[in-house]
């Protein structure tokens, strides 16, 4: 698989040319540390304010970009130097955000572990409650490891037009 | 928004007012100011939210922290949280053992 950013916007923009923003694409790369966290922060945001998503959708899409991002900075690349490449769209009815980095190979997913509600707080294991609210906060959340890369796309409704 | 955490002592109770972004860049301060208030001998931690714009797990994870840290007899409140900020909240169960209050 590659990424063709261009033939990708192209294939998804067809025939929707007249709903605003359409199959349009952005990308971004940045090393993966915690200082990076807020250029990503900033790209998800923009992505979602140009697809008009409503402000609590736009938060959660926000929550889970960070957290994913956070994740593979503190448990894919485990202070290994590495990239994150995030790249993302906006469709006639969602807006997608994809995470790539070469992290050894880890399903997000894998590590998630739903609250244990019953438990005091002050016992807590709270690994995993990052990618829980991810997992939670997006209509979708996919995972693949293509040709070695880690590859997350978050996906996010956007409200239908009138 | 600028993250920013004020801690007030007033008469064993700690007031924290947090504004801006509760996130991994920023949760270490608000750490550390939770351990003072529990330094301080506080029996009852308000956490003024009003002006909260986010709260991601790194944020969480500092609210165990002072839940830990100031022992099971003390209240902990978080005032005036922001929808999306109290869904956070009570999505990871938290709501349990710390109070959402309106402002």
């Amino acid at each position: 698989m590659t990424f063709d950013f261009e033939a990708t916007g192209a294939g998804r923009a067809a025939g929707v040319a007249q709903v605003p923003e359409c199959g349009r694409t952005d990308a971004l790369s940045v090393p993966a540390t915690i200082e990076s966290l807020e250029p990503v922060t900033a790209f998800v945001l923009r992505l979602g304010k140009k697809a008009r998503l409503p402000e609590t959708s736009l938060y959660r899409l926000r929550l889970a970009a960070d957290e994913l991002a956070t994740n593979i900075v503190l448990h894919g690349y485990r202070g290994e130097p590495g990239e994150i490449t995030v790249d993302g769209g906006i469709d006639p009815g969602d807006v997608w955000v994809r995470f790539q980095d070469d992290a050894p190979a880890f399903d997000p997913r894998q590590g998630m572990q739903q609250p244990a509600l019953d438990v005091p707080l002050a016992q807590r294991q709270i690994g995993g409650l990052g990618v829980f609210l991810a997992f939670t906060a997006v209509d979708t959340f996919e995972y693949e490891l293509v040709a070695g890369r880690n590859v997350s796309t978050l996906v996010m409704r956007r409200p239908t037009a009138d | 928004m600028a993250f920013d955490v004020r801690l007030k002592i007033n008469d064993k109770v700690a007031t924290i007012e947090l504004k801006g972004e509760l996130d991994a860049s920023t949760a270490g301060e608000f750490h550390d100011t939770v351990g003072r208030a529990a330094g301080a001998g506080a029996v009852e931690l308000v956490i003024h939210a009003e002006q909260l714009g986010y709260l991601s797990s790194a944020g969480l994870r500092s609210l165990v922290f002072a839940r830990q840290k100031m022992g099971d007899e003390v209240r902990i409140a978080i005032v005036g949280a922001t929808d999306p900020v109290a869904q956070t909240i009570r999505l990871a169960g938290f709501d349990h053992s710390i109070e959402l209050v309106d402002a």
